[in-house]
């Protein structure tokens, strides 16, 4: 991925802007990370991938792109602040908010979602495992039966994308977004929003696109609709080529594998004393984001500490998601986070759980 | 009226994306193409056109139909610089 981004800035050019050589060549690093999204989650129209800079942009273009003043959106208490600050902006102009509250373990029970559907419900939003808990949402029964009724769903893959299979031709979402620098293994700075065709969006920024330039008008046709301004394609390149990686690998596969470290990851931790661990006990209900505390030290404590001693490290604190941590009574403290991923080892997960039980010991 | 010497089928499409989307399918199909900049007097925008041989009109038709990549025009240059706008 690295060396695809180095290469790539190397002979950038503006995608869609030009004929030469190096025009073609971004945009050509542009199609093919698009047809890798689009193949890894199963659609067979590429265009319907937007990119943007992260799953936050994503996630403010779909909320604002799809919700006018009047209609009602339901949510739940696990929600990232990338969806719930849009909404509350939302809310102020209009839009009548429902937050349907999780259970302790962090999960939200589809029946409690489909029940606070309205005759003004446009849209659901939710995410598919909570960045906190790490719980996996019943996003499959929310979505097949909203769409059933004519209700938008909008799936924050955010955790997930890459690391759990999703598949968009069985999965009947409208709208999905996710990052690109985390479970897709690509650069910081990349992102995309998934549209399925027929769903009304308005753009949240118009510009140049590159085409219909005779017109002053926003493009209709995907995905110049959503995509103004020159775009981070020497970042989509560095995407692209970590796509690549997972189709080989295959997300099922990556999934297995970290389902086998959560379970480690939580054996270890339940084994030691004065350690709380939040979220599902079984790792197949969770992504691979797994939150604890140790009893008496402050949770940034516990990450300087264990970076100090062992080398990991780990996201402490309210991890922009107040919401998801009121819901599992970790709230103003928060918690700390670790989160296995596809080059994560057993023997990692060991000294990370060696360095947590000296936790409390002076420092080497 | 008189062809250009090249007279390849220029074909327009909405934008990039598509473009490179045809591009894809009409290789894998078998037609031959050259990747080119949209002719200022075609459109205004500032991206690529697709030129294939007028002989293989026909199965670009066809591929481009099933993919749902229809272009949106076709054009056969003429001897004196200007565009004949054609069916594809």
């Amino acid at each position: 991925m690295a060396k695809a981004v180095g290469d790539a800035i190397l002979r950038a050019g503006n995608p869609g802007r030009s004929g030469h050589a190096l025009s073609i060549r971004s945009a050509r690093d542009l199609f093919v990370a698009r047809e890798r999204l689009a193949e890894l989650f199963g659609c067979a129209d590429s265009s319907r991938f937007v990119f943007t800079e992260n799953a936050t942009v994503a996630l403010n273009q779909a909320i604002k792109g799809v919700l006018r003043p009047g209609d009602h959106v339901v949510t739940t208490s696990v929600e990232h602040n990338s969806v719930m600050r849009p909404l509350r902006r939302m809310e102020d102009g209009g839009v009548r908010v429902t937050v349907v509250p999780a259970g302790k373990d962090g999960v939200t029970e589809a029946r409690n979602v489909i029940s606070a559907f309205r005759k003004a419900t446009r849209l659901v939003v939710m995410v598919h495992a909570s960045n906190v808990s790490g719980a996996l949402q019943p996003v499959d029964a929310v979505v097949a039966a909203a769409h059933r009724r004519g209700i938008l769903t909008l799936i924050d893959a955010a955790q997930t994308a890459g690391a759990v299979p999703i598949d968009l031709s069985t999965l009947p979402v409208d709208l999905l977004a996710a990052s690109g620098h985390k479970g897709l293994l690509g650069p910081q700075g990349t992102g995309f929003l998934f549209v399925r065709e027929g769903v009304p969006i308005v753009p949240l920024i118009e510009g140049g696109t590159g085409s219909r330039s005779e017109s002053d008008h926003q493009p209709e046709f995907f995905p110049d609709a959503l995509e103004s301004g020159t775009l981070n394609s020497v970042g989509v390149a560095g995407l692209a080529a970590s796509l690549a990686w997972i189709l080989r690998k295959g997300v099922g596969t990556i999934r297995r594998a970290e389902v086998v470290l959560v379970g480690q990851l939580l054996h270890g931790l339940s084994r030691i004393p004065g350690v709380t661990v939040y979220g599902p006990a079984d790792p197949a209900h969770r992504g691979s984001a797994v939150s604890f505390r140790v009893e008496g030290i402050d949770p940034a404590e516990v990450g300087a500490r264990l970076e100090k001693r062992s080398g990991v490290l780990v996201r402490a604190g309210l991890h922009c998601s107040p919401n998801g941590h009121r819901a599992i009574g970790t709230f103003p403290i928060g918690t700390v986070r670790v989160s296995p991923g596809p080059f994560t080892t057993r023997a990692g997960i060991a000294t990370f759980l060696s360095a947590l039980r000296k936790i409390r010991g002076p420092s080497a | 009226m008189t062809r250009a010497p090249d007279t390849g089928l220029i074909l327009i499409f909405r934008g990039t994306h598509q473009v490179l989307s045809a591009e894809k399918r009409l290789k894998g199909g078998g037609v031959p193409l050259r990747l080119i900049p949209v002719p200022r007097r075609l459109t205004s925008d500032c991206g690529l056109a697709i030129r294939i041989p007028f002989d293989h009109r026909a199965p670009a038709r066809e591929i481009l139909s099933r993919a749902r990549l229809f272009p949106q025009s076709a054009h056969l240059p003429r001897a004196d610089g200007e565009y004949d706008l054609v069916s594809l």
